[in-house]
């Protein structure tokens, strides 16, 4: 580590401090002034140690969180950043944070969640060290940020741009993001995918990607998952789908918080049980079994891992209010929202209540349009048969009204309808009910109500 | 009571911004009256020209997706959707589907992209995109102005004997630079209006549906509660009115 870029570590754990003094709580603040001071500063911390990032639309978060599940079971210590820090300043801010004084980090591994957007100027400072880059999928999501799904492509591209040494792992299943495959440089690639369909009838609505990227020709399926994810080929072209050396080979059983498969490592079959809720999920073990295969954990080690992946803040997060709790479920693009739907669909009975929450901030997506894409009306379907008559549909956020508007079109019973923008009487409503409540909440409502809950709950601390 | 057929046109590749939301929202308003609806999709390739529909509705899209419509369009579909619109029936037409109703598209390289030519105007490739909550002001949405949401980079530019569908009161609309939001031709209702738009505008699609159902003697419609999509109209308007 260079004089300057110590002095920069220095000067990002004075700000910090300072802020902490202040009764601010962690912001951008140290990364910037530490960028100021070195550019390369995120570099020389890096140098000693193996970066994996994860970038992708969906399930950044829960993959991250998982990843460092495995590595740290296997006894490697990790560093990571928060959802809400994954872009350049956080990661800085996160180094920093594990930095001694003098700027070194010990730590074997650090976990980095990247922004799509950010990733290239994240991996800017990553040129010579050794880096995996994940890939979760390409969805469309806040597209009033992106534009549109192969903008989000060609973000992460650029960012692998920086970084021709890398080991990618990819999700096979995604034709978007397979395609990183042949459109970058990099060291080697791993894929990870599903060679099942989820259920019959989920070929209705590929919609993120109709037509090849090659040639633009309409896509086939051989299996499919969700979305546009599945086993896909071009007749025209012949580009399709690569056959992962990680994949889950059939799935036995979809538990509230489990499923149970059957996984193949390279061409041996294990039986093992990815502790994660909800079928989107199975997506993100996988992303994280693949860097097992990365690192060189051997077949046991991984598969036993998978049976200790823990959730991580807002993704089916329990919160003991009231005498049933509530879980707490965030909701950012309608491919996510779908698979929460779907979880619902499946899980959901007539002593549940749910409550959905919808801000149009930045960070949720300032067009709501979005809910339109997502398939409210087999929710509706399944609710109309338990024939929950006590169920109550909380609505709350800046644009809850558009979500009653949407529920109603969807066949939602409105008489059981209640908006409330207040989060503090909302939550002592839900306290009261003597019910459990499914949260499914946008990004800045899922913050917000989640501040509020810790005024009259005990809530887990998400640092690590 | 006649059966309604509402045409979902290109439903699988303009569909971005849920503005299929806009179908259900027709949908459903006619059926809670009474009315017997038929939604048809219809995407790629040839199809059955002898079904007369009421109301035909097409999407916004991606620009990857536009060069492969624009192929259909003018093998199949062009001839017969001018002489729908020349026939009067009602086309609800929003974002990349308004901007393909037009002469042309001039891309930002300056490449003149030919499109239906149906309603004269055309549009212009320009950056920023214009990106925000749009609201407007049209006498179809009764005394509330429009609630919607814009995101667009092309800016388009009305001929002569094309009205504006709105005013601008906050965002973009069909350029930035007139104050004009979308176009009125014959029966065509075309918008930049995402949000989707009728749902949360239901005098609006009162007002479309009503255009179509005079053809199957029907003059007016009867009232529903309201109360919902009202609330959200107003809270929309009241962010960004």
């Amino acid at each position: 580590m260079g004089i300057r870029s110590a002095f920069a570590v220095m000067a990002g754990k004075l700000t910090a401090k300072m802020l902490h003094i202040m009764g601010r709580g962690a912001t951008s603040l140290p990364g910037v002034v530490m960028l100021k001071i070195c550019p390369n500063v995120l570099g020389a911390m890096a140098k000693d140690i193996k970066v994996i990032c994860v970038t992708g639309t969906n399930g950044k978060t829960t993959t991250c969180h998982a990843i460092t599940d495995i590595i740290e079971a296997n006894g490697y210590t990790a560093l990571t950043n928060s959802a809400g820090a994954n872009m350049l300043n956080g990661v800085v801010s996160c180094f920093m944070n594990a930095a001694t004084l003098t700027g070194k980090v010990k730590r074997d591994y650090a976990v980095l969640e990247c922004d799509e957007a950010s990733l290239r100027h994240i991996t800017k400072s990553f040129g010579k060290l050794d880096v995996t880059v994940v890939v979760t999928n390409v969805f469309r999501d806040q597209l009033d940020r992106y534009g549109e799904v192969l903008t989000t492509l060609d973000l992460i591209e650029q960012g692998l741009a920086h970084i021709p040494q890398v080991d990618l792992v990819l999700n096979a299943d995604c034709s978007l993001t397979s395609s990183l495959a042949f459109s970058t440089k990099h060291k080697s690639v791993t894929f990870f995918g599903v060679n099942t369909s989820f259920d019959e009838q989920s070929s209705a609505d590929i919609s993120d990607a109709v037509y090849c990227i090659k040639c633009k020709t309409k896509y086939k399926y051989r299996t499919h998952t969700f979305g546009h994810l599945g086993d896909f080929y071009c007749e025209n072209c012949g580009y399709s789908r690569v056959k992962p050396l990680i994949a889950v080979d059939e799935v036995k059983a979809f538990n509230a918080a489990s499923a149970d498969v059957l996984m193949s490592i390279e061409d041996k079959q294990y039986d093992a049980k990815i502790t994660l809720p909800g079928a989107y999920n199975i997506y993100n073990g996988l992303a994280a079994a693949a860097i097992g295969k990365v690192i060189g954990l051997d077949d046991k080690k991984i598969i036993a891992s998978m049976s200790k992946l823990t959730t991580p803040f807002g993704r089916m997060e329990h919160i003991p209010l009231g005498d049933k709790g509530v879980e707490m479920i965030l909701v950012k693009n309608p491919a996510g929202f779908n698979e929460v739907i779907s979880f619902l669909t499946a899980h959901c009975t007539a002593d549940d209540d749910i409550l959905f929450g919808l801000n149009d901030n930045s960070a949720d997506g300032t067009d709501v349009s979005w809910i339109w894409d997502v398939e409210f009306e087999k929710l509706s379907t399944r609710i109309a048969q338990i024939g929950g008559d006590k169920q109550t549909f909380f609505f709350t956020g800046k644009r809850g009204e558009d979500l009653e508007v949407r529920l109603k079109y969807a066949g939602f019973d409105t008489e059981r309808f209640t908006l409330d923008k207040d989060y503090r009487t909302l939550i002592q409503t839900l306290k009261g009910t003597g019910r459990h409540t499914y949260m499914v909440l946008s990004y800045t409502v899922m913050l917000a109500f989640r501040d509020k809950l810790g005024e009259v709950v005990e809530l887990k601390k998400y640092a690590r | 009571m006649d059966r309604i057929k509402i045409c979902h046109l290109y439903h699988d590749v303009l569909n971005l911004y849920g503005d299929t939301g806009n179908v259900v929202s027709m949908r459903k308003r006619l059926e809670w009256r009474g009315f017997d609806v038929e939604v048809s999709d219809l995407s790629f390739g040839d199809f059955d020209k002898s079904v007369k529909y009421d109301i035909i509705f097409i999407g916004g899209g991606q620009d990857f997706e536009q060069g492969i419509l624009t192929e259909d369009l003018f093998k199949y579909k062009a001839g017969w959707l001018t002489e729908q619109i020349e026939n009067d029936t009602v086309v609800l037409a929003i974002c990349g589907g308004y901007q393909m109703l037009g002469n042309y598209y001039i891309t930002d390289k300056g490449d003149n992209i030919k499109f239906l030519g149906a309603v004269d105007f055309y549009t212009k490739a320009s950056s920023p995109r214009m990106i925000g909550n749009i609201v407007y002001s049209t006498e179809l949405n009764g005394d509330s102005p429009v609630a919607a949401f814009e995101n667009h980079s092309g800016k388009t530019y009305l001929g002569k004997g094309v009205e504006p569908l709105g005013k601008v009161i906050k965002g973009f609309g069909n350029n930035g630079e007139d104050g004009g939001e979308g176009a009125r031709y014959k029966n065509v209702f075309a918008t930049y209006g995402h949000g989707p738009l009728l749902p949360k505008n239901p005098v609006f699609c009162d007002s479309i549906l009503l255009t179509a159902l005079k053809k199957h003697g029907v003059n007016d419609l009867s009232e529903l509660d309201d109360r919902i999509e009202t609330a959200a109209l107003k809270n929309a308007l009241a962010l960004y009115g």
